[in-house]
């Protein structure tokens, strides 16, 4: 069996964490791999959280099922907080979060003293603004967070990730090729607050 | 043909598009909504080739596809749960009046409660009802099987019901190879079958019958129905010369020496096929084709492969009895010399089946009998 690469994440209904997560597969689809992105939602309502899966592998046939225990998880609304966002995180995974200096000190709430994984962070919300992209007072930061995911899995480059865009996405696409490049070169990881 | 990125809905909703559709009536429910928005979408680009009629309910589509079908058209209709109830007594009418439209259900499951979930036991439920069933594990196979199930309906004059998952498969992104209209054409003309119902020449049809006109007509319909796995082969055989892709009514993978197989219908399959590898020994049955129940060759197989033992996955349950997929395995083994036990695994509710379950259901504990029927609550 291939080894495969699962993502798990968190928004808010309207943020477009589904569409983005078609985005990447069919990014990292580009780049040779199978991959399927789904999602699991209740009755779909603006604001509601949403969560969303990306699932990776050089091999066609994956399992079927939600995934429990995730490389990434990645968080496109810092005002979802709580243990469950990090349910099933690999030690040696990844936890990726919109946020900017204010989600540093939410952090220390979800982690505990055996969490080994990484943190990095992207100012997304910051960035969509700069480039006018929300809806109303909602800013949409599913291509930055594109850009950060691209980033650090490695999965797939810049370039593939902007031809998907250019294919799933209907509106403001520059603005969204210059979200998803600031997302891809402004990700950073933040030093362990815990030891 | 082309690689495209796109949902099990998506896939479906092409599919009737390139089958070369006359009308589209539909109503939208989810998890199929999308098959809906997809068509709608065809139709306001000009696209979508046929006819496509917004109805107020699922009762008025499925009646609404057997009109035209009832003149010779092509029809599709899709649905999920409470929508299927809904057009239960439609349902009948349609296998009754021999039409062959094909519909798509999405499972989800029947409340209450209120829930999205793919329980299996909304399509169960209208096993009775004289349609085809078949069953599909990914987006591809949605697909192929919808183009197939046109060819199937119309070569025996039954309607047919292409069934999948809610959200693993409906709402699930992934690359499948599209076939182009061009290529489809190839494999299915325009519908041919006679029209009941001629516009300009007026007549009454399926009039009030007595119960031994209706039992031909019964005993016709089922021993019609039983030719579809041999019909069904000639269709996949011109249908993989064309599109390079192979399907069969049970689709097995039995390693040498293996005792314990696992029978599935739909995704949970292909969590099965993917788990094989790392499960000592173990194999699978993927039960594509549920009406006709294939039990026969279920017999066959599990007879030259010297199964010991089936576990069947259950994402359903007929209250006062227990899952349905296991009930009809027990009665087609029944005229077995030696047949196979039978363990159910019963996942009603729609519950996701991982891989943790499986490694569990396949080692008993202590003090549990080897074919105790499991809950999926009590395997996580």
């Amino acid at each position: 069996m291939n080894e495969m690469f699962e993502f798990r994440l968190h928004g808010r209904g309207g943020q477009g964490i589904v569409v983005a997560a078609s985005i990447f597969a069919e990014a990292v689809f580009l780049e040779g791999f199978y991959a399927r992105a789904f999602s699991l939602f209740g009755a779909e309502r603006r604001g509601a959280p949403v969560t969303a899966f990306i699932r990776v592998s050089k091999d066609r046939l994956m399992p079927r099922s939600r995934i429990y225990q995730p490389d990434y998880v990645v968080v496109f609304d810092s005002t979802i907080t709580g243990s469950t966002l990090i349910a099933g995180l690999k030690d040696e995974g990844t936890l990726l979060v919109n946020g900017g200096e204010s989600w540093d000190d939410n952090l220390t709430g979800i982690l505990g003293p055996d969490n080994r994984y990484q943190i990095k962070t992207v100012d997304a919300t910051q960035i969509a603004w700069k480039h006018k992209l929300a809806i109303g007072s909602f800013p949409m930061v599913n291509t930055v967070m594109l850009g950060a995911m691209g980033r650090i899995s490695g999965l797939t480059s810049l370039e593939n990730l902007i031809s998907s865009i250019k294919k799933r996405v209907s509106a403001s696409i520059d603005a969204n090729i210059s979200a998803v490049t600031e997302g891809y070169e402004r990700v950073k990881e933040v030093e362990r607050l815990v030891t | 043909m082309a690689f495209e990125l796109m949902s099990g809905s998506q896939a479906a909703a092409v599919a009737v598009q390139r089958v070369g559709i006359d009308l589209v009536a539909a109503y939208p429910i989810t998890p199929q909504t999308a098959i809906v928005e997809t068509l709608a979408n065809f139709e306001a680009k000009g696209e979508l080739g046929g006819e496509f009629v917004s109805v107020e309910s699922e009762y008025a589509a499925l009646a609404c596809c057997y009109g035209a079908a009832a003149t010779g058209a092509r029809a599709f209709t899709a649905t999920s749960s409470h929508g299927l109830a809904y057009m239960h007594e439609i349902i009948h009418w349609c296998s009754g009046a021999r039409v062959p439209i094909v519909m798509v259900n999405v499972n989800r499951t029947i409340g209450a409660p209120w829930s999205l979930d793919p329980d299996q036991g909304d399509s169960l439920s209208q096993r009775d009802t004289g349609w085809m069933q078949i069953y599909c594990a990914n987006a591809q196979e949605v697909f192929d099987t919808v183009l197939q199930a046109y060819a199937l309906a119309e070569e025996l004059l039954l309607p047919c019901m292409v069934v999948f998952d809610g959200f693993y498969i409906s709402h699930t992104y992934e690359a499948i190879d599209v076939a182009e209209k061009e290529e489809v054409r190839r494999f299915i003309g325009p519908p041919g079958f006679e029209a009941q119902v001629k516009p300009g020449s007026p007549g009454n049809t399926h009039a009030l019958t007595t119960g031994e006109n209706q039992l031909l007509l019964v005993r016709n319909r089922h021993e019609t129905m039983l030719r579809a796995p041999a019909v069904f082969e000639e269709i996949n055989k011109r249908f993989s010369d064309i599109m390079g892709r192979s399907y069969k009514i049970i689709d097995y993978v039995i390693p040498p020496g293996a005792k314990t197989v696992f029978l599935a219908a739909g995704s949970t399959s292909e969590t099965v096929r993917w788990a094989l590898p790392k499960l000592n020994n173990t194999g699978l049955i993927q039960l594509r084709m549920f009406r006709p129940f294939p039990a026969g060759q279920l017999r066959s197989v599990l007879a030259a492969h010297d199964v010991e033992k089936v576990i069947v996955v259950d994402r359903n349950c007929s209250t006062g009895m227990g899952g349905i997929f296991a009930q009809e395995l027990r009665s087609a083994l029944y005229e077995m010399e030696n047949p196979p036990q039978v363990q159910d695994m019963i996942l009603a509710g729609g519950v996701d089946l991982t891989f943790e379950m499986l490694e569990k259901i396949l080692i008993p504990g202590p003090d549990e009998s080897r074919t105790e029927d499991k809950w999926g609550v009590d395997l996580k």
